[in-house]
């Protein structure tokens, strides 16, 4: 489970999160949905202790997340993977190092232990042809597979997800937003996925919230905030071809 | 000007860092190995062009005023001291600082701005640990290496100026530079490039840690670091050399 409770983050003049809450059940798909520079990332930074907030609490499994305390921040972070906005992959690396690099640093294990599992993974998320490739020698929907392999492949308790599908095309997006579906029904994490693909977010999530002026406004199902009437939210919803 | 005393805090604290995470382990021996190659194979080219014109552009310039004072026995002496006491170690140092810092700076900021040294901190590694430490230590080695090569081919130079000119062989031009050569010479010489090397590598990183934005970031990180490394060098040498001359003479 992970509880946020009046979280507060600026940076100098500019006020990114204003108390914000936020309550995820173990087992849960949450998804936040806000516009660009609402603080989606900021939050998600947070609860890994990437971004040190000015206020408010984190607790993860009831372990707090505090950046002072190395113990603790290293137990959370143990069962977290995160699929970062760009990927992240580690671009001196071919897309297995990325996986064992990972899993090997993350969890104490056998090199060739992890090289097996790194390809297991690899060939769940459709890259099995692409082991020994360079992150640049990748297109966007391959890198994005790379980087959710690379973030499952610690088998984490907890999935965080930023922009899963953000600049995929809608074919790509809908296979990215399907296969975290699946990966979530036989592995059983949880996971908080921000986005602002609403399709994703319907594919996805059990519940929803929307992230607007450093507040998470409007928790609720799909349904539930299909049916709200704020401009905010209902953008959201609106198809591009009405 | 603040900003600029500001940065030299920060780069301070932040070399420190480097005894306090370099002696812990995990030591990431495959990095520094890279690293070293790395030193080596961005630098090498021109450093070897720099080294041997070096001795050839002493030489000969400084000829005609030995000769005037009938003195060209002591040409080899005066170009062996020069070049391992000051020119070697400070024209090999810039040399590197223009080719590997500036690489260092891109490279870190790169990883800086797409995230990957986030990435590198949620999986339990430390960034520092694992990018800076063995890149200090790799400058650390590189620097004499470089340097002492550096040193041999300046006076290579300057022999072939003596030879063509007819006025040496080999046999009495390497006896009268090994000759005129002392440990206050060589000791000082090649320890301040140790100094040189953590400066250019630590330099890198800092301005690779800084780096903030997209490309443009990267960019910026790497000039900063140039103009940066090259700066501190010349600086740190003034120093040293002053140390230098109150313990050996
Ligand atoms: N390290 C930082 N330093 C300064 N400003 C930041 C930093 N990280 C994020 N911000 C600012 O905080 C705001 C929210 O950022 P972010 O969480 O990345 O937005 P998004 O919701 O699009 O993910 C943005 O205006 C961004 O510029
Ligand atoms: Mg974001």
């Amino acid at each position: 489970m992970i509880e946020i409770t009046r979280l507060v983050k600026s940076f100098g003049s500019l006020n990114v999160l204003k108390g914000m809450e936020m309550r995820v059940e173990k087992g849960e798909i949450f998804s936040i949905l806000g516009k660009s520079g609402s603080g989606k990332s900021v939050t998600l930074k947070c609860i890994v202790g990437l971004v040190v907030p000015d206020a408010g609490d984190i607790v993860v499994d009831s372990v707090r997340v505090d950046a002072d305390d190395r113990k603790s921040l290293a137990a959370v972070r143990k069962k977290i993977g995160y699929l970062f906005q760009g990927g992240a992959l580690y671009d001196s690396m071919t897309i297995l190092d990325n996986l064992i690099f990972n899993l090997s640093r993350h969890r104490k294990m056998q090199r060739s232990e992890a090289a097996d599992r790194s390809r297991h993974y690899l060939s769940l998320v459709g890259l099995k042809e692409s082991l020994n490739k360079l992150p640049s020698e990748l297109s966007g929907g391959m890198k994005k597979r790379a980087a959710l392999a690379r973030a499952l492949v610690i088998e984490p308790e907890i999935l965080l997800c930023d922009e899963p599908t953000t600049g995929l095309d809608p074919i790509t997006s809908r296979e990215i937003s399907e296969l975290i579906g699946s990966l979530h029904q036989q592995f059983h994490v949880t996971a908080i996925v921000v986005t602002h693909d609403i399709l994703c977010a319907g594919i996805l999530s059990d519940r929803a919230g929307v992230l607007d002026d450093g507040m998470l406004k409007y928790t609720g199902s799909i349904k539930e905030l299909a049916a709200i009437q704020d401009e905010e939210v209902a953008g959201y919803f609106k198809s591009p071809l009405q | 000007m603040k900003k600029f005393f500001a940065s030299l805090y920060d780069l301070t604290s932040f070399s420190f860092r480097f005894f306090k995470e370099g002696a812990v382990p995990p030591y990431e021996i495959g990095e520094f190995a890279g690293h070293l190659e790395n030193f080596g194979s961005r630098s090498l080219p021109l450093v070897s062009a720099i080294g041997l014109l070096m001795g050839l552009i002493l030489a000969l310039q400084t000829k005609p005023t030995f000769e005037r004072f009938g003195a060209e026995s002591f040409l080899p002496a005066m170009v062996a001291i020069s070049v391992v006491r000051e020119l070697g170690p400070v024209i090999t140092a810039l040399i590197v600082a223009g080719r590997v810092s500036g690489g260092i700076g891109a490279e870190i900021a790169s990883m800086k701005v797409t995230e990957q040294i986030d990435a590198l901190e949620v999986s339990s590694v430390d960034p520092y640990r694992y990018l800076v430490v063995p890149r200090v230590l790799a400058g650390i080695f590189a620097l004499p290496l470089l340097t002492a090569y550096a040193d041999l081919l300046s006076i290579i130079g300057a022999f072939i100026v003596m030879y063509v000119t007819g006025d040496m062989g080999w046999q009495l031009f390497t006896t009268s530079t090994l000759h005129s050569l002392s440990i206050a010479d060589v000791v000082p010489g090649i320890a301040k490039t140790f100094v040189f090397g953590f400066i250019i590598a630590i330099v890198g990183s800092y301005f690779g840690f800084r780096a903030k934005g997209g490309t443009e970031g990267v960019g910026k990180a790497a000039t900063s670091a140039v103009v940066f490394a090259s700066f501190l060098v010349i600086v740190t040498d003034l120093v040293l050399v002053k140390i230098g001359i109150l313990i050996f003479e």
